[in-house]
């Protein structure tokens, strides 16, 4: 995607409409588990990708309402059940919204705390406080009841549906699309022409606010794009 | 101190001396006088009938309604059956009354049955209850045969023509005798915490359990390694039901007044029976430390003390703890009084849940929903519910219990955080909505060919 300026003579209606879905998750306990450090390295290693989905991407929509303080299940057990700030801070840091893939993601993790532990060989047998419990998700994608062919109806979409929804074609979306944006983003551009539009909605930063206040800088920018 | 008068089914004790440090309460009246009110809540409220679906778009939303309904829609047609061994009483129970009519009303036909037993049956399904969560326990021929025997019985009295099965719990396990080829599935369903278990029992169990399609745990730290898919459904509750529905603060006040609940103060509130599992000695000995430093009440509320001899016992502990503080409330409250324990944890400044062992701990999770900042011990399923200074706090000792009571009544902007975190992760995560969600959800996975 370019990020030129707004394409002249928008369309009224939409080159194809957008269908709001949403994606509904199951949790599978898998058989992974660590109670230490060095057991947490070969389980992510070995667990299945739906446990990396899980425990970074998932989790945001889990805990979509925590405003600060949170990113994902690794680093927050890094913190809360091993002691490690500076292992939690590197894993906290891990952007998901970088990754296209999840083996990629897995690879930064591995990454993080392989080197982590690579400068603290003591840390690996030490016993967590409590036990990680790898856990996968199953998904199944249903339709939300809205379908926008305008920007007013895309505005009105994202006003009705659930945060699952916002939370399946903002965040999740890109390891559908492989691609370094999301579906709101490909519609606005692709099927609007509406590219200013379309990168400003890639700026928003997901770690520094509530999944609420996610969709209303996406509405507001939307708005402003009606204008 | 006062003794407990065991005449009465409800019994409301204040404190009459003065308390070593605290602020003494001129709010609360006199128990004498107080008894002398009519007390509506000492017989049982008729019995509520059970909300439909869109009650809940108020609280969940519509589009979470809707979705609800497009989950369903590829199941119309299907049928669901539950099992269990209980139709009153009891979570299982509970949970059952509320969430079959949901099913129905999303057109997944869903039928619920109760095995029936002897009381030879269900004194071996009690010991191996205790056994499986880790009491010890000598298994016996005869309690292996007592067990086998009832649950063929009931096998050959029930019948089994629906697309999912759910057996609940370990006592109708070995129904699961009843698979034939067709592609029917069944699915376990375990309320209780196998992390743990008594080997002989679970070594006697395992097998059946093998046998279904998935089984499905409360916590990822109850489950067990076993060669079947196993699913992470949270136990929950119902936003609508007398425990958790929203309140006039006039009956929150009318309560408090009854009880002799000064609201011009703080309040420090825990719900539990009498049991030790939830160390109501420990959270007195925590108060105590606490208001050294800041100025509150102990409400102490629960039930069990009539009809269990070791729940007297730890009544009795519990007020010689509290001695003659008339700061610490102590309530024995019968099982019917959902409405008054919603008040009293809506008139609460900070709710505590200090067990030592626990189940899932639904009494945080009511707590959470009520918007209330919860300090509780990191033990069972709480550490699902309480993420440590985002949801709630937690604690491992009195003396971290009363630091964080402490700590949360000199800084309520902070508490007042955690409190609204809290509600929203009972409401994306532990309601009777999510758990419909993820019942309609797993039929779907299933009857696609998604387990075993």
């Amino acid at each position: 995607m370019t990020t030129s300026a707004i394409a002249p003579n928008l369309p009224r209606t939409a080159v194809k409409p957008f269908y709001f879905n949403t994606s509904a998750h199951l949790l599978r306990i898998t058989r992974q588990k660590a109670s230490s450090l060095g057991e947490f390295l070969d389980a992510l290693r070995e667990c299945p990708e739906g446990s990396i989905f899980q425990h970074s991407f998932r989790t945001l929509q889990e805990h979509h309402f925590i405003r600060e303080g949170f990113s994902n299940d690794f680093a927050h057990w890094a913190l809360s059940a091993c002691n490690e700030p500076s292992l939690a801070e590197g894993l906290a840091s891990v952007d998901v919204r970088e990754f296209t893939s999840v083996a990629e993601l897995r690879e930064r993790f591995v990454e993080i705390v392989q080197n982590f532990l690579q400068r603290n060989p003591a840390a690996g047998a030490r016993p967590a406080k409590e036990t990680f419990y790898f856990c996968a998700s199953d998904t199944v994608v249903i339709p939300a009841n809205f379908v926008a062919h305008t920007l007013q109806e895309f505005a009105e979409g994202l006003r009705g549906v659930s945060l699952h929804s916002v939370h399946h074609h903002f965040i999740e979306a890109r390891l559908r699309l492989k691609l370094m944006s999301n579906d709101f983003s490909q519609w606005l551009y692709e099927d609007m022409g509406l590219t200013e539009a379309a990168r400003q909605l890639n700026r928003i930063d997901i770690y520094t606010g509530t999944l609420e206040d996610v969709r209303n800088q996406i509405i507001r920018i939307v708005e402003r794009a009606l204008i | 101190m006062e003794p407990v008068e065991p005449q009465t089914e409800v019994e409301v004790t204040a404190r009459e001396s003065q308390p070593e440090f605290g602020v003494p309460s001129t709010a609360a009246p006199d128990r004498r006088e107080r008894r002398k009110k009519p007390r509506t809540w000492e017989t049982p409220p008729a019995p509520v009938p059970p909300p439909r679906l869109d009650d809940y778009k108020g609280i969940v939303g519509a589009a979470d309604i809707d979705e609800l309904k497009f989950l369903a829609r590829d199941l119309t047609g299907k049928t669901l059956k539950m099992v269990n061994s209980t139709a009153v009483g009891g979570g299982v129970a509970e949970m059952l009354n509320q969430l079959v009519p949901l099913l129905n009303e999303l057109e997944v036909k869903t039928h619920w049955d109760v095995i029936t037993g002897g009381n030879d049956f269900f004194e071996v399904t009690k010991a191996f209850h205790n056994a499986l969560q880790g009491s010890e326990y000598n298994l016996t021929p005869q309690a292996r045969d007592v067990f086998l025997m009832h649950n063929e019985l009931n096998r050959q009295r029930m019948q089994f023509t629906e697309d999912v099965v759910v057996i609940h719990d370990p006592q109708p396990a070995a129904l699961i005798r009843a698979r034939d080829e067709s592609p029917r599935r069944w699915i376990w369903r375990c309320h209780i915490d196998l992390s743990n278990p008594n080997p002989e029992v679970w070594g006697f169990l395992r097998p059946f359990i093998e046998q279904y399609d998935a089984a499905i745990f409360s916590a990822q730290s109850f489950s067990r390694q076993l060669e079947i898919p196993q699913y992470l459904f949270y136990p929950c509750i119902d936003p609508l039901s007398e425990k958790n529905k929203d309140l006039d603060d006039s009956f929150v006040q009318q309560v408090c007044d009854e009880f002799g609940v000064d609201r011009s103060r703080p309040i420090v509130t825990q719900v539990s029976r009498f049991d030790r599992a939830k160390d109501p000695v420990g959270v007195i000995q925590a108060f105590k430390q606490a208001r050294k430093y800041v100025d509150c009440q102990l409400v102490m509320a629960g039930g069990g003390a009539s009809d269990d001899p070791e729940g007297a016992a730890v009544l009795k502990e519990v007020m010689s703890a509290a001695g003659d503080d008339r700061d610490i409330i102590i309530l024995d409250l019968p099982p019917w009084c959902a409405l008054q324990i919603n008040a009293l944890q809506r008139a609460s400044t900070i709710v505590v849940q200090k067990s030592i062992r626990e189940g899932f701990g639904l009494t945080v999770t009511e707590a959470l929903w009520k918007g209330k900042p919860t300090i509780a011990g990191a033990v069972g399923g709480i550490p699902n519910q309480i993420i440590h200074k985002l949801t709630g706090a937690l604690v491992h000792s009195v003396d971290g219990c009363a630091y964080q009571i402490r700590y949360l009544l000199t800084h309520p902007e902070f508490a007042r955080q955690l409190g609204q975190n809290g509600h929203e992760h009972v409401k994306e995560n532990f309601l009777m909505t999510t758990n419909v969600r993820r019942w309609l959800l797993l039929c779907r996975i299933l009857l696609a060919g998604g387990a075993k």
